[in-house]
Order: C-alpha cells, then structure tokens, then sequence
C-alpha cells in the first residue's frame, strides 16, 4: 500500500475552514429562519455571527481561489470533454454497483487527478456558481439597503432570499451527502484522516 | 384583534360625540375660519414683542386645510376659545393675550398616556415639550396612511438622529425606512402592516383613485369586488387575483409594506431603556405585530381606502417586504425539506445496501477469480 501526497496544506486549510464555517452558517441559518421553533441563540446574536461566519467563508473561499489560481492546479476541477461523460458513467456505475461488489473504484486518485468524474462536475459547479452566487446573495441580505440598487436589478429583495435560502438548503445537503461520500473509502475513515494528513493511501 | 376593535369603536364614538360638541360651539360662536383668515392668512402677519415660542402670527390655510383638524370640523376658536368674539374696528380684533391652546382639553387620554414618557419627564430637567413641538400648530397632518418616513420626519426626527444609537442592529438603514420609531420605542401600542401598491412603471405609490379607476369601482365597491367570500380579508388567493387584475389594466408592481404604530394613545408612552430589542418579536412567523394587516389606498378627498388583509398574503412574491423570518415563504421551506429528505433517502439507501452486501464483498475477496 503506498502514499499519495494530494491535498496540500492550503487545500485542507481551506477545506476544514470552510466546513466548521458552513456547519455554523447552517446553524445560525435555522435558527435566523425558524425563530419561532428554535430558541438556541438570540435572533441578534444568530444575526451577528452569520455574517461574521459568512465573510470567514469569503475569505476562504479568496484563499482557495488565490492557490488553485496562482499554482495552476486548478486543472484538475476541469473535467476531460472526450472522456467526461465515459468516466462519469463509469464512476456511477460504481457507486451504484460495482462498490457493493467489491470491485476497484475505476478512478485513481492522484495529486494531478484528484477528483473522479462525477466529483468534476459537482465540483465545479459548487466553486464556480452555487458558493459564488450564495456569497454574493449573502452580501446583498446583509446590507439590503446598501446594496439596494443591484437588488434591484436582480428583481427584488425576494429574488434574492429565494437565491439565498435554496442555496441554503442545497448546501446543508451536500454537508449530509459529502459526508457520507467520504465513507466510500478503502475504510470508512480513510478520507478523513487523508483530509488532516495531506496523503491518501492508495490502496 | 378584539383590543384594536374596541379601541377603533371606541375612537370612533369619541369622534363623533366631539364633532356634535365641536359643531354646536362653532355655530354658537359664528366666528368661522374665514374671519380669521383676513388676518392671518397674511404671512407678514407677525407679533412684534415675542415671549413665546414663535413670531410669525401666519397661518398657511392651504395646509390648514387639510389637517385633521380641519377634515373633522374643527375650527380656529373651536382650540382658541377663550376668542368669542371679533371686533373688526380695533387693530387686533381680539385679546392680545390669548392662553395657550390646551390639546388636552379635548384629547384626555393621549394627555394621561403622555404624562408617562420620557418626553413629559423632561419638564422636570426644564425642558418643555408641548403637543405642538411635535405635532405642529396648524397642520396636524393625518397619520392613519402616513408613511414610516411621513411619520418619522414629522415627528422624531425633528429631533433625534437614529443613526447615533442603532449601531447594534442589523440592517438598521432598513429598519428605518420600513418600521416607524415607535413600534419598538413604544411597547404598549398596537402595530400593524401597511400595505401599498407601487407602480413600477411610473416609479411611485399608485393612488387610490387611480386604482378604483381602473378596476371601475369605488371604495366601497372595491371590496365587494376584491372580497369575494366576503369574510372581511382579503385571503391570499384574492390578493393574487387583485394582482392579476391590475396586471389585466396593464398596471405592473408590487405591494410594499411597512410595519407602524396604531394611532392610539399609548404611541406617546415611550420611555428611556423600555424599546423593545427582542429581534424575535418580529422575527417569528408567529409575530403579533404582523397579525393585523392592511391594504392602504390614499384617496385624492384625503380620505383612506383601508381593507384587511390576511398575513399569509406577506408569504408571497407579490409583496416586497422581506422581514427575516416572519414573511418567509413556506414553498421555499418544502422544497428544501425535500432535498434534504432526498439526500437522506439516497444515503440512508445506500449505506443499507452497503452493509447488506457485506458478506458478498468478504466472499469477492475471498475468491478474486469469482
């Protein structure tokens, strides 16, 4: 069994950040929306830290942005168009299946190939669309009327909480799913100590 | 609900009982407005030793007009009524030494409701604050339909500057553009939503006369046709309908909304370190001061149009007036329980399958060539 050095330092800086800081937005989200059946914090309070937590998340997500950018491994969220659409079939034909077989994942992850086809396309679309398009609806609710003009121009303040909010229940299930995702390992836990070590074990 | 109504029968009787009194002392007196108006409708009329609070005797009946006072009947000697008569030969035809007008003559209950604020509480720093500092001498402007910035410029702002002491609340521009000073700073009194339709065309707050114009009816007639079951409130599907209705007359908007204080008494109760700062008492779906809602229409006769309207109507898109919480739109809440319901299926599904095929791995393994 040997080692695979596949999430840097910045990446898994970056990754545990944003996942204590989502589990936070998540929290205080529920408790800003459903203040009349949850009753863990003050509205205030639950106001105050969500945006606080929300410019941690933009920052982050700078960070993120600033490394894959600036060392050009940002390739490896671009997926392959000749063989994308194989390679996706073939990696849900996996989870669908052949992992409950036993048989070989048919992605081998590696530094310059980390995610698998259908991790590509989540990943991509999450980075490039859904984060971008919640931190900036997140903006927009934090100082509505500062922000008036452009709110405007998207259609009106519930225009955007209705951008806000489905993005926030998209998010709170891909917490849920990529977690158990994460599982799908050689060990159920193998991800996760990769995610603190840096090193995937290939096995 | 059943407070507001009795307040309003209430307000209502005292009203009418005031203007019987009112109208049987102006026609005792005969000195009616236009008298007065010789004089002071001249705005170079002024007093030349001064010891109170203004100089200039001037009186822009234009605004007077219009005042509350005014639309109820109430005359100039009717609040200046030690003046019972007129003698048009001397160089003031009346007392040059006229007391005050006492506005709690008439309003009894505001005065007992003021006596317990911040505001009469002053006097005994030596600051005086009487009706008219805030309310005005003359125009004493209508506030059932006033706007939270009619309200709050003609009154608060005149003195205070919200922007000193709000830096803790969140999103505090809007909360001073869409909720009146006194819903928070006057615990007591009862709230409600106001409702108006804005123009997007024509970039500004439809009037009511227009409205009625084009859906061919009148106030009254307004609510028959908008009402349909005739409950009293506008439901939500007759709100989406009235909406559709004017979209029909090629009349594009949405309905703002702003939450203010009852014309009531108690509005004058506000005290130092009594604001309410409990977010949650506005921001709940449950809130009390989003039970009454109304849909408001300005009349060119100065009158107001106002119908009930049911809350859920604030649930959807056809209101723009977004409070956190309180005016969600429950669709959004489905389908985000559907997704994280779906996400929960497909792991839970999965992870089943998962440990059910265990032994068929242990056997795979056991056997690679099978």
């Amino acid at each position: 069994m040997s080692q695979e050095y596949v999430h840097p330092a910045p990446v898994r800086v970056w990754h545990w950040i944003n996942a204590f800081a989502f589990v936070l937005l998540v929290i205080t989200g529920v408790q800003i929306r459903f203040a009349e059946l949850i009753n863990f914090l003050s509205l205030e309070d639950s106001v105050r830290l969500h945006n606080w937590v929300g410019f941690v998340v933009i920052a982050d997500y700078a960070l993120w942005y600033i490394y894959y950018f600036s060392t050009g491994k940002i390739r490896i969220y671009y997926p392959n168009l000749r063989t994308f659409a194989a390679d996706a079939i073939k990696q849900a034909k996996y989870y669908g299946c052949g992992i409950f077989k036993g048989e070989p994942n048919p992605h081998h992850m590696t530094a310059d190939n980390k995610f698998n086809a259908m991790q590509q396309k989540a990943y991509i679309g999450l980075m490039f669309i859904f984060l971008p398009a919640q931190i900036i609806s997140g903006i927009f609710l934090w100082q509505v009327k500062g922000f008036e003009n452009y709110i405007t121009m998207l259609g009106g303040i519930r225009i955007v909480d209705t951008i806000h909010v489905l993005l926030f229940y998209f998010f709170a299930t891909f917490m849920f799913v990529h977690t158990y995702l994460a599982t799908l390992g050689h060990t159920p836990l193998a991800h996760f100590k990769a995610m603190f070590t840096g090193y995937e074990e290939d096995h | 609900m059943e407070k507001n109504k009795c307040l309003r029968l209430t307000a209502t009787a005292a009203s009418a009982a005031l203007l019987v009194c009112v109208w049987s002392a102006t026609a005792a007196l005969a000195i009616d407005n236009d008298a007065c108006m010789e004089c002071h409708g001249d705005n170079m009329l002024a007093r030349n030793e001064s010891t109170g609070m203004k100089d200039s005797l001037y009186v822009d009946y234009e605004k007077f007009k219009y005042s509350v006072h005014n639309v109820n009947g109430i005359g100039c000697v009717d609040c200046h009524a030690d003046i019972d008569k007129l003698n048009m030969d001397a160089d003031v035809p009346h007392s040059t030494n006229l007391a005050p007008v006492a506005c709690t003559n008439c309003h009894e209950d505001v005065a007992e409701a003021y006596s317990n604020s911040v505001h009469k509480k002053a006097s005994h720093k030596g600051v005086d604050i009487p009706c008219y500092a805030c309310h005005d001498y003359h125009d004493t402007s209508r506030l059932v339909s006033a706007t939270v910035s009619e309200r709050q410029n003609s009154f608060c702002l005149k003195c205070h500057n919200p922007n000193k002491f709000h830096d803790w609340l969140p999103q505090k521009e809007s909360h001073f553009a869409l909720v009146e000073c006194t819903v928070c700073h006057a615990p007591e009194v009862p709230r409600h939503v106001n409702l108006r339709f804005f123009d997007l065309v024509d970039n500004a707050f439809l009037k009511g006369d227009v409205v009625m114009r084009h859906l061919r009816t009148d106030p009254e007639g307004f609510s028959e046709l908008i009402d349909r079951d005739k409950d009293g409130t506008i439901s939500p599907q007759e709100f989406e309908d009235l909406v559709l209705m004017l979209r029909q007359k090629e009349i594009r908007g949405v309905f703002h909304g702003e939450l203010v204080a009852e014309i009531n008494p108690v509005v004058h109760q506000v005290n130092r370190g009594e604001a309410n700062r409990d977010c949650s008492l506005c921001h709940s779906s449950t809130s009390a001061f989003f039970q009454d809602v109304r849909l408001v229409f300005d009349m060119d006769d100065g009158s107001v149009a106002s119908y009930n309207v049911d809350r859920q109507a604030l649930q959807t898109y056809f209101v723009a007036f977004n409070a956190l919480g309180t005016t969600r739109v429950r669709l959004l809440d489905k389908i985000g329980i559907a997704l994280i319901a779906g996400g929960v299926a497909v792991v839970f599904i999965h992870l089943s399958a998962r440990l059910l095929t265990i032994p068929l791995r242990r056997k795979n393994k056991n056997n690679p060539e099978a």
